[in-house]
This record gives C-alpha cells, sequence and structure tokens, in this order.
C-alpha cells in the first residue's frame, strides 16, 4: 500500500513500575493519567483506535479479551481499531508498528497504545510457573526453563568465552543505567543508586549474574497516543516525532530453532534492525540515542553489536570504554532502562517509545544534545523475536 | 455486630483436589489431544524420534504435521542421535518452577555439524551441582511423570505420561 501520510509520536507517560497494590487496570488508569498530563488537551472523544499489549492478562488478571475492559476504564469508544496484542515482552513496541500502518493508510487517525501487565500473584511462586507458558511449553518448558536468568546465563558464558568479555564489563552496563534512571519517578527502583563495587560484589543470581545484572519483573503500564501528522500538530505545539522505519523477525519458537552459530550471535536481531533502518533510510551512524531490550547487562552488549554500533565481539569494551553515557556516541537506556525502570512485559516498548519522544524534542530528564533519531529494540522471551522501531525529527522523504 | 465466621476452606473450594489442565507443566500426551503422539509412544520404548518430510527429506524438531520448509503433510518417524556434547550450561538452586527439583541443570547441548539436529536445550538428571563440565558427553533418558484424568463422555479415562531428559556419560 502506498503511504499517505506520516505517522507520529505525540506523547505518554507510565504508571508506577514496580511490585503494585493494584489490579492490571488500575495501573492502565494510571498510564492513561500520566498520558493525559503529558498531553492536556487530549479528550476520550479524540481517540478513534485502541490497541492493548499484555501477556499475563488471561493468566494472572482473568482477563483474556482486554481491549473492551480498557474502553470502558478508560472512557474510550474506538471507531477505527480495538485489539489486544501480544508478543511478549516487545508488545507495546508491536502495537506501535500496527499503529504506524493503520494511521499512514489513513484506517486510524489517533491511536492510543497501552500496554501492562500484573506479575505479582498473591503467592509468589504462581509467577515463576506461569514463566513456564512463556516459552515453547511442551519442550523446553517441560526441560524446567521457566524464569530466563538461566538462559541469558548461559548466552553471557558463551559471549564471555568467545569475545572475551569481563564481569567488570556487564557492570558497566547496570551502573550507567542506574546513573540515567536518576530523577525517574515512576521506576521500579527510583532513588537507588549503584556503583561499580556494588554491582561486583552483588548476591550471584545465575552464573554469572549478580543480582544488577538481571531486570526485575515488575507491575505496571504505560500508554502513548500515536496520530496522523495532522492531528497530532492540532493536539500539541512540541516538534513532530515521527515513526520512521520499523522491523519485527522471528526465526524460531525453541532452543532446537536458535539461529546463531552459538548464543552469543543473535542474527535474528541483525535483520530485524537491517530492516528497520532500511525502511528508515537510515543507518547505525545516524542514531542518536537507543533504547535497547537491556533485560540483563549482556542482552545490551550484544544488541549493541548486532544492530551495528559496535563491532560483533566488542561490545563489552564499548560500554567499558563510556560510549553509551549521555556523552558516548549512542547513549542508551537514558531512563534508566529494564534494569531500573522495570520490565512489565507488555508496557516496556511504550516506556521506551516515551523517552525517545521526550529525548527528541527536547524536553528529557537527561537530555541528549540535539537528539534527532532514535530507536528502540525489545527481544521476546528467551530471544524469540526481535523487534526495532526507528523515530526522527524528520520524516522519510 | 456479629462476628463475622473465619472461611472454613481456604483456595477455590469448587477445585478442591480437581486436575487443571491449564497449570500442567507437562503436555498432554494422549492421542485425544495431539497428533504427534506417537513421540510419547516412542519415548515409551526409549526412542528419541521425531518427523521427517517424505517429500523435501527436512527434518525438523520438535515433530510437527506438516514439513515446515515445503508444508507437506507426508511425514515419517525416524530416530534422531541420542549423545549429545554439553557447549555451556546453568545451575539453579534458587527460583527453579515448582515441579522441578534443584539443581535444576540445564544444559546448551550439540549434536555435532553433521546430525539433523544441531543444538537443543536439555535438563540434565541424576546429577550433582557442580559435576556437570562444558565438553561432557550426555545421554538420552526417559522417565515417567504425573498422569491426568480426561473425560470420555461420561467415564474418566488416566493419561500415563513419559518425558526425557540427560544424564551425563560416566
Amino acid at each position: 500500500m502506498a503511504q499517505t501520510r506520516n505517522a507520529v509520536i505525540v506523547g505518554g507517560g507510565t504508571s508506577k513500575f514496580g511490585v503494585r497494590q493494584a489490579h492490571l487496570l488500575d495501573m492502565i488508569q494510571e498510564a492513561m493519567r500520566a498520558c493525559a498530563d503529558d498531553l492536556p488537551g487530549l479528550k476520550p472523544a479524540d481517540i478513534d483506535g485502541l490497541i492493548v499489549a499484555t501477556t499475563m492478562a488471561g493468566r494472572h488478571s482473568s482477563a483474556l479479551n482486554t481491549a473492551p475492559l480498557v474502553v470502558q476504564r478508560l472512557g474510550l469508544s474506538p471507531t477505527s481499531i480495538c485489539i489486544r496484542v501480544d508478543t511478549l515482552c516487545a508488545g507495546s513496541n508491536s502495537a506501535i508498528i500496527v499503529a504506524k500502518g493503520l494511521i499512514e493508510s489513513g484506517i486510524a487517525d489517533v491511536i492510543l497504545v497501552t500496554g501492562g501487565e500484573k506479575v505479582y500473584m498473591p503467592q509468589r511462586w504462581e509467577t515463576n510457573y506461569t514463566q513456564l507458558a512463556v516459552n515453547d511449553h511442551d519442550w523446553d518448558s517441560a526441560m524446567g526453563l521457566g524464569v530466563p536468568p538461566p538462559f541469558f546465563a548461559m548466552i553471557a558464558k558463551m559471549h564471555m568465552k568467545r569475545y572475551g568479555t569481563t564481569k567488570e564489563q556487564m557492570a558497566h552496563v547496570s551502573v550507567t543505567n542506574y546513573g540515567h534512571g536518576e530523577g525517574h519517578v515512576n521506576g521500579h527502583f527510583a532513588g537507588r543508586t549503584l556503583t561499580m563495587e556494588q554491582a561486583l560484589e552483588a548476591r550471584i543470581i545465575a552464573d554469572p549474574f549478580g543480582l544488577y545484572d538481571c531486570c526485575p519483573l515488575s507491575d505496571g503500564a504505560s500508554a502513548v497516543v500515536i496520530a496522523s501528522e495532522e492531528r497530532a500538530k492540532a493536539m500539541s505545539d512540541r516538534p513532530l516525532v515521527y515513526l520512521r522505519g520499523t522491523g519485527q523477525h522471528a526465526t524460531h519458537s525453541m532452543s532446537a530453532g536458535w539461529p546463531g552459530d552459538t548464543l552469543a550471535e543473535w542474527p535474528h536481531l541483525k535483520t530485524a534492525g537491517e530492516v528497520a533502518f532500511k525502511n528508515a533510510k537510515l543507518t547505525p551512524k545516524d542514531i542518536d540515542i537507543a533504547e535497547t531490550h537491556d533485560c540483563f547487562t549482556i542482552s545490551e552488549i550484544i544488541e549493541l553489536e548486532e544492530l551495528g554500533f559496535c563491532k560483533k565481539g566488542e561490545g563489552g569494551a564499548f560500554v567499558a570504554s563510556g560510549e553509551i553515557g549521555l556523552n558516548g556516541t549512542i547513549p542508551t537506556n537514558t531512563d534508566g532502562g529494564l534494569l531500573v525502570y522495570g520490565h512489565p512485559f507488555g508496557a516496556s516498548g511504550a516506556r521506551q517509545a516515551i523517552e525517545i519522544c521526550k529525548q527528541l524534542q527536547g524536553r528529557a530528564i537527561h537530555q541528549v544534545k540535539d537528539a534527532a533519531f532514535g530507536l528502540t529494540h525489545n527481544l521476546s522471551g528467551t530471544c524469540a523475536q526481535h523487534t526495532v522501531v526507528i523515530y526522527g525529527k524528520e520524516p522519510v522523504k | 455486630m456479629a462476628e463475622l465466621q473465619k472461611a472454613e476452606i481456604v483456595g477455590t473450594p469448587a477445585l478442591d483436589g480437581q486436575y487443571i489442565g491449564e497449570m500442567d507443566i507437562w503436555p498432554f500426551e494422549a492421542p485425544e489431544f495431539n497428533r504427534i503422539y506417537p513421540f510419547y509412544d516412542n519415548l515409551r520404548a526409549g526412542k528419541f524420534t521425531t518427523t521427517k518430510c517424505k517429500k523435501c527429506g527436512h527434518i525438523t524438531f520438535p515433530p510437527q504435521v506438516i514439513c515446515p520448509k515445503c508444508w507437506s503433510d507426508e511425514l515419517e518417524w525416524v530416530e534422531l542421535p541420542q549423545r549429545a556434547k554439553v557447549v555451556t550450561l546453568t545451575e539453579t538452586q534458587a527460583g527453579a518452577p515448582l515441579g522441578f527439583e534443584p539443581p535444576l541443570i540445564l544444559a546448551w547441548l550439540t549434536f555435532g555439524d553433521k546430525g539433523p539436529l544441531k543444538h537443543l536445550l536439555g535438563r540434565i538428571i541424576h546429577c550433582k551441582e557442580g559435576e556437570l563440565k562444558e565438553g561432557d558427553e550426555v545421554k538420552f533418558v526417559t522417565f515417567s511423570v504425573p498422569a491426568h484424568p480426561f473425560e470420555v463422555k461420561k467415564d474418566t479415562k488416566i493419561s500415563d505420561r513419559v518425558f526425557y531428559a540427560f544424564e551425563l556419560v560416566k
């Protein structure tokens, strides 16, 4: 379909992330409230489309057909689209891709993308137990693969063996992201700081990971507004932030289908990135700021490699040299990322989009000077799928 | 004000003692619930098998109903190698999902460059923490897992189940 107009991200907000005393639908309302604070002129009637991203809603909140429940709670009356999407950790980033297509094609004008999870149950064991259902259940999960740390620990061991990556280099990711998380009051670990010593001396979760190498599981929700350029101009005076290009690539659902030579190579992410860069008519050098899926410190290191921000195998040295800091070549996870802001699966992609939106509009808490192009990335589950979205202050021409 | 009576039942009264399929950690292996049940029958006979496409020769794991390469539905059962080498491993003491006793040892296994199966995540059983090393050889092993009930008209049948893992070759 020929593109007839541009889609832009107008603004958004998140609920408080953490171990919450709240229902999933409560937190989605909090995210809507934060989104309304960010866009004072926005009214329920302005929104003609709704996409809700959640994985756990069916199992943990007994809310299988989630979108109509959100319609009720947010006072919406969508006429163009009203759906739930689920790509686990990439849920709302997937929803943003769908929203872009619907707006560019003229099917929708203003879409609310909201994502959220209620992860923590009355009994904690149930949270780990549910994780068995997010992998290829009858195969890998029947081997006991549930929560992600064991799988990513093997990835880290392999990257250390093949490329010489060290625990100290991995700690640079968490320490940097804790610095970036400062001031983000809705983050899971808001108000906490982290030193290299603390990172390296933390209790072991799964060798080689210490506590700070792993992101938390979080309850929480986020919401963003994606609109046509014309409607966005009417809604806000801020600079426009265009959705330039997207890519999403999946190759397998279980270990037997792993596409890399070893666990340290993620060719499916490389492909997802290449597709997004091509669609955005940009290269990695053009990107000023990135929000990558730092579910573990090693993840951010491999993502910087596979997305082309540094050479394959050099991610460890790259993060240790300060290149992911605010004055580095690619400031990364400038809101603290998953490691500090937290990770309510379906909420994370939209949370990343909010940070890129604010950075490109020049109003971020840790502002990167003259940021013009930004990238968001999520992986899903045990690295089964990769999702990339590229934003810019100018549309693709 | 009358004192509230304390609940006599803690939990879900309607589900007291009932099997909940959606909470099961093992596959529904009975022929009534899947079309690849020969895989489980073969496990009972000590065989590690999967499906091979009769049209294009592609072997896939897990077994399928159609070939993912050419979409043919003419598939046959073939045996997979039962020995593999440990590439890397991880041992979980705390936080293993309910139903899996610690230490939960998971290994990334390679079946060699020429095998129909390149790599696979495998649980290593009958193994102490710290015993398994990179490069070790492991072999396929089967064991029984809890049965589950299922309804057939007015009767309740029981599906006995089996699964597989790997153990260290000593």
